[in-house]
């Protein structure tokens, strides 16, 4: 599939919860194009940044021409982002990565989704639901319950939804890996995908190998290119360096060194 | 008037007006124009095929080839700054056997015209003349690009690029192994550049380009902790600008040998800038993240300001900045 860039008109940036926002962009190129679990690089329009920032995409709207990116607001990049106004427009580089692969013969999916994480889990609910012969399961975690991520989406399109937050303001109290080993303990699934800060996508990923579950992570590193040219964005694997740019996001849960990479990362 | 190697009918639009020539010559080689890619930022091109017509560049240098594969850094591998980035990336690639049969492969299958220039790299002078002597046995490479300036390495790279009687060593060692173009890259991290400068040309270097990266260091203020798992790294992109022109002005001055230069360019405007500075071809590194077009954008933009400024060859701005007043 070709990357491209495309301008971008802003339709709306929206806070929806402290820190979180939602980013519309008039881009029917990308949003033809784009896959569940691939990424775009947005440029920040700023002399001083010089680099573009990854970002997974939520939903893409075919004939609206449409994309809507969500993000939390944690350095200078995403602050400036914030102040973005509608009409404005900005460079989108994509589609970045791989999609989420579905094995042949899915019938039961599992999403786990953290925090903003959560987000590039939708188009490929989507892509689940559109076969009618595949049940979807989610379980979605967050701090608190304002900041489950796209909460009404997810609970209006897949069969069971279930969350846990950190403060017990919705769902479970507590880690996500409660629910998730309940769940795990009682019900059989094909295949699981996570999304989420890496620090619980590692215990999951550990839980869903206990229970001979394939898993696919998506993980986020700082790029610099996108395009898979600077080896600046790579993770450990089984099979040696990866850049996640290019042979990710996505990745088995079981090739990735997770001892290495949690505790090489530096947010 | 011969064409120069990017003309064509369309260009003239019928307008009879002669386009400006945009052919540069580093030593016996002779580029279509003077915009280069900068070693370890556009892989060896077919990761920016989707953006740029490679044959337009004057030439591609491509990332830091060495003897075996080497691995790179652990951890953290960039961190943005201020108009710039520091990387770390330790010269991770897959060596000189895979680089042949794969990248330069690709290259001469999908852009036989462009001039490949080879960036090569080692922990000591066995290995740099390893890689070269391999390299002679394979078609299609342009020239080399002797790297003696990676901060992010603890043997080879900068730690003889900072000495100049080693990085004359290396030089003349590669120099006795090729009738090739020879270039050496220059690191920033010294007191006195044109020194090594003249060193490495006294020891038959046919070029010098410059800058690499610029030492750097980054802290979280969070976590109190040090970004990189070797402290420095290495920063670039438009921050670095100013000290790059700088450097190749004062080379340019010392030396009676083509500069190329690099350093924060990212325009047209930039690859002007750093010709009058002294440079005989200019090299894009840290754009292309920012815009992976940016070389034949600047391209169509030193094209523009040549015909808009009547310069009828590229090369009349070499050196020809003028005093202040
Ligand atoms: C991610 C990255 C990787 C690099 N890898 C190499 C390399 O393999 N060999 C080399 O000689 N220079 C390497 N460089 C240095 C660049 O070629 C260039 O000299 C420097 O970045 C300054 O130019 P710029 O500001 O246009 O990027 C690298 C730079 C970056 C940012």
């Amino acid at each position: 599939m070709a990357k491209f860039l495309e301008d971008a008109r802003i339709l709306s940036n929206m806070n929806f919860a402290p820190d979180l926002w939602s980013l519309r962009l008039q881009a029917p190129r990308m949003a033809a194009a784009i896959k569940p679990g691939q990424f775009v690089k947005i440029d920040l329009g700023e002399s001083g940044h010089i680099l573009r920032r990854p970002l997974s995409v939520y939903q893409a709207d075919l004939k609206a021409g449409e994309i809507e990116l969500l993000y939390q607001v944690v350095g200078s990049g995403t602050r400036l982002m914030s102040a973005w106004r509608p009409g404005e427009t900005r460079s989108l580089l994509g589609p970045l990565g791989m999609p989420w692969p579905v094995p042949e013969g899915t019938r039961r999916a599992l999403l786990i989704g953290g925090g903003i994480g959560t987000a590039p889990l939708a188009l490929l609910d989507q892509q689940l639901k559109a076969d009618p012969a595949i049940t979807v399961t989610m379980v979605q975690a967050a701090q608190t319950a304002e900041r489950l991520v796209a909460r009404g989406f997810f609970e209006r399109t897949v069969d069971t939804w279930l969350c846990a937050t950190d403060d017990g303001s919705a769902g479970a109290c507590g880690l996500i890996t409660v629910p998730l080993e309940e769940l795990l303990a009682t019900q059989h699934f094909d295949v699981a995908y996570v999304c989420g800060p890496e620090v619980m996508q590692a215990p999951v990923a550990r839980l869903c190998a206990q229970h001979g579950l394939r898993c696919y992570v998506s993980l986020e590193r700082r790029m610099a290119c996108g395009i898979g040219a600077c080896a600046g964005c790579v993770v450990k694997t089984t099979s040696g360096l990866k850049g996640v740019c290019m042979l990710g996001p996505i990745f088995d849960a079981e090739e990735v060194c997770w001892d290495d990479n949690v505790a090489s990362r530096v947010r | 008037m011969t064409m120069s190697p990017h003309e064509s009918a369309d260009d003239k639009r019928g307008t009879g007006t002669v386009l400006s020539d945009m052919r540069v010559m580093i030593g016996s080689l002779t580029l279509a124009n003077p915009i280069l890619t900068a070693s370890g930022t556009f892989a060896a091109g077919r990761e920016y095929s989707d953006f740029v017509d490679l044959t337009r560049l004057g030439a591609t240098t491509t990332k830091g080839v060495s003897a075996v594969p080497w691995e790179g850094n652990p951890g953290r591998r960039l961190d943005e700054t201020a108009s710039g980035m520091l990387n770390s990336i330790g010269l991770q690639n897959p060596g000189m056997e895979h680089f042949v049969r794969y990248d330069l492969a690709w290259l001469r299958d999908n852009a036989p015209e462009l001039p490949v220039i080879v960036n090569v790299v080692g922990h000591r002078v066995p290995e740099y003349t390893a890689v070269i002597e391999y390299l002679e046995q394979a078609e299609g490479i342009a020239a080399y690009e002797l790297n003696v300036s990676c901060p992010n390495v603890d043997a080879g790279g900068m730690a003889i690029g900072v000495d100049p009687a080693a990085a004359a060593k290396v030089t003349s060692a590669c120099r006795a192994l090729t009738k090739r173009p020879l270039i050496v890259k220059l690191t920033p991290n010294v007191t006195d550049i044109t020194e090594v400068a003249r060193a490495v040309e006294g020891a038959g270097a046919d070029a010098v380009s410059l800058i690499n990266t610029i030492l750097g260091l980054s802290i979280d203020a969070h976590s109190r902790k040090l970004i990189f798992e070797r402290a420095v790294a290495g920063l670039s992109g438009p921050a670095i600008k100013p000290v790059a022109l700088r450097m190749v002005y004062e080379v340019a001055r010392a030396t009676d040998i083509p500069v190329i230069g690099m350093g924060g360019a990212a325009t047209g405007t930039d690859v002007v800038e750093f010709m009058l500075a002294g440079a005989t071809a200019v090299a894009l590194g840290t754009a292309n993240f920012t815009n992976p077009q940016a070389t034949t954008d600047a391209l169509d933009e030193l094209i523009r300001y040549c015909e808009q400024q009547g310069v009828s060859a590229v090369t009349e701005l070499i050196g020809a900045v003028r005093p202040a007043s």
